[in-house]
């Protein structure tokens, strides 16, 4: 069985990218669209690993990955997020907000694949 | 490290600050006009100075000094007036008394004169006795000259002398004629008592006239201790007056120019917020108003200033993060094209590609250099220090840029001495400068070296960056530090850029604390330099 990948995203074209991307690395992806849908999926799809982009809208991605990281059941599921300003301190908080791993925008499709397969394989 | 990641990916905007800040702002000069004018100027609260010019106070000043050493003067012009006519008093009583005292003697000389015609009468002693009566005319004239006062006792000694020389003339001639013993008899009879009489008168006007000495003496030391005391005490009060008045004067000019000249200083040092406060209603007064209101306006003028500065540099924050949203979709595509995602694209294809993903990066790396730029000018830019490897630090670089100096056959080497102690500061901002440098120097250098040196230097390191590159021009080496500055030639403008990379380098060295020169001759090559502190603490951290 391929393992379940949590997208969240609120950039369409974006999500096309790492639709092409993981289905072509033999992953099954699930989407969000915000913070409130991460959170919710999370619960009913368990996925194997979550990237989470940090500017969302309702709910950012910091915010979710703190939620997630605080529910005893969750917390094992690796959360890479996808910072889109590598300044002012946001590794820092995305490191505090509880992630397993970061990277930074534009990724490179290549890049973000390898980290991905550290965390399933 | 991760350098292509970090400088290729960049630095996007914090979308945390509201997007519509820009576009909801007021017009910044009605802002700094509209209160600018109105700004009224504090005086301060007590006013209890006189309304008076700086003019009119010193020139009241010097005036009360001088009325008062003219009364000084005429005082003691007064004092001398006076004891100079109580001298001249007592001189003239000198006058009289010896004036009387004369009248005495004469008197004597005759009655001894008349006494020895009567013991021996010849015509010797007869001439003697009657040329001292004419003695009298003379004695009588002078008394009346300087005894006009005493009409009264004069007037009584006139008529007693006419009497005197009526019976010294009876008596002469009595003798003449030989009677002597007739003479005899009215000499004894007339003359003695008249003799007596007339000392006696005279007597009294000597008495008169010492008594009128000794009172004018005590009157004239009197007045002249009262003179003494009088002149002390306006000498004095003028002393003690002068102390006071310089005192208020100069206190009245050097406390507001004190309080002047640090307001000054403060406005100087960049501090607006502060009022002087001037009490004074004078031109120094108006002096603290107006530099008051040269600060208000510098004051909203520097804010609007800063005002823009900021939207600007949000600006451009802004849209450089709304325009690499695109291009993140566009270089993700491309590179899943090139990855063969979506089927192994034919050879033109992939060529075509590549080039898309070239563009690409490239146009990110100049909206990363805007974005960076904006972010150090804005303020939004924090070093984050910590501990680094200086070797680390340029073998990361290194590596980044060996593909670009490979494609263009370049030799391209570093010199860092061994075993360099750690360094402290941003590493990822001091490998983003020189990166910026070295990626310069292979942009710009068709063939031969790129050299990236070190230099340990007492409590600094030395980057340099040496190419055997086109050189740039001693004129252009001041500019090319500034923002959008390239080197105009043909050859910069053959290689693109937005004139961003030394910018920022620039900016990213004087934050550490640094700076940053150029060594170069026009066709013989250039070394960028920077230095920056070894060790650099928070507390020396430039904001």
């Amino acid at each position: 069985m391929s393992k379940r990948v949590l997208v969240v995203e609120d950039q369409e074209d974006n999500r096309q990218i790492l639709r092409d991307l993981l289905a072509n690395a033999g992953y099954e992806m699930i989407e969000a669209q915000n913070g409130e849908e991460a959170l919710i999926a999370v619960q009913s799809q368990n996925p194997d690993l979550i990237l989470m982009d940090i500017q969302l809208p309702v709910l950012d991605g910091y915010e979710a990955t703190r939620r997630i990281k605080a529910q005893p059941d969750l917390r094992h599921i690796p959360i890479i997020v996808v910072t889109s300003y590598a300044l002012s301190g946001d590794e820092e908080r995305a490191r505090a907000a509880g992630c397993d791993a970061y990277v930074a925008k534009p990724y490179s499709a290549r890049r973000l694949l390898e980290t991905i397969n550290r965390y399933l394989t | 490290m991760d350098l292509t990641g970090a400088f290729s990916t960049g630095f996007a905007v914090n979308l945390e600050a509201d997007p519509t800040v820009f576009l909801g702002q007021r017009p910044l000069a009605a802002v700094s006009r509209a209160s600018g004018k109105g700004a009224s100027v504090k005086v301060g609260p007590g006013s209890f100075e006189l309304r008076a010019s700086l003019r009119t106070k010193l020139l009241a000043a010097f005036l009360v000094i001088q009325v008062l050493l003219v009364s000084v003067g005429v005082i003691g012009l007064l004092s001398l007036r006076e004891a100079d006519q109580r001298a001249n008093q007592v001189v003239a009583l000198q006058h009289k008394i010896e004036a009387y005292r004369q009248m005495q003697h004469d008197t004597l000389r005759e009655l001894y004169g008349v006494s020895t015609a009567l013991a021996f009468p010849n015509e010797t002693t007869l001439a003697v006795a009657l040329r001292q009566i004419n003695q009298f005319g003379y004695d009588l004239d002078r008394v009346s000259f300087v005894a006009k006062d005493e009409v009264a006792l004069l007037n009584q000694l006139r008529q007693e002398y006419a009497r005197f020389i009526a019976v010294v003339s009876h008596i002469v001639d009595l003798i003449h004629n030989g009677r002597t013993a007739e003479a005899n008899r009215s000499e004894l009879a007339e003359l003695g008592p008249l003799a007596d009489k007339l000392e006696r008168l005279t007597n009294q006007l000597v008495n008169r006239a010492e008594a009128d000495m000794v009172a004018g003496v005590d009157v004239s030391r009197q007045t002249y201790a009262k003179s003494q005391i009088l002149v002390g005490a306006v000498a004095l009060a003028s002393f003690v007056l002068t102390l006071v008045l310089g005192h208020a004067i100069s206190r009245s000019v050097i406390n507001p120019v004190g309080v002047i000249h640090h307001g000054l200083n403060r406005i100087a040092a960049g501090d607006f917020t502060q009022r002087i406060a001037v009490p004074n209603r004078d031109e120094l007064g108006e002096l603290a108003a107006h530099v008051n209101s040269t600060c208000e306006e510098l004051q909203q003028l520097y804010r609007s200033l800063e005002e823009a500065s900021r939207h600007k540099s949000q600006f451009l924050a802004n849209m450089s993060h709304e325009l690499r949203t695109p291009l993140n979709a566009i270089l993700g595509f491309s590179e899943l094209l090139l990855d063969g995602i979506y089927g192994n694209p034919p050879e033109k294809m992939r060529s075509a590609v590549e080039r898309i993903q070239r563009n690409g990066r490239h146009l990110l790396g100049l909206i990363n250099d805007v974005l960076d730029l904006s972010k150090i000018e804005a303020g939004q830019l924090r070093l984050s220090l910590a501990d680094y490897s200086v070797e680390e630090l340029v073998s990361a670089v290194y590596t980044s840029v060996e593909p670009l100096a490979a494609e263009k056959n370049l030799d391209l080497c570093i010199a860092v001495p061994a075993g360099l102690p750690p360094a402290r500061g941003d590493e990822r901002r001091l490998a983003q400068a020189l990166f910026n440098l070295v990626g310069n120097a292979i942009k710009f250098t068709d063939a031969g070296q790129v050299r990236i040196e070190v230099e340990a230097k007492e409590d600094s390191y030395i980057f340099s960056v040496r190419d055997t590159g086109p050189g740039v021009d001693e004129a252009e080496q001041t500019k090319i530090f500034q923002e959008f500055q390239q080197v105009d030639n043909s050859i910069t403008k053959a290689k693109g850029g937005a004139g961003l990379g030394l910018a920022i380098v620039k900016r990213i060295v004087e934050m550490h604390g640094g700076r940053i020169w150029i060594e170069s001759r026009l066709g013989h090559g250039a070394t960028f330099s920077f230095l920056v502190p070894a060790r650099l603490e928070q507390q020396a951290m430039q904001a």
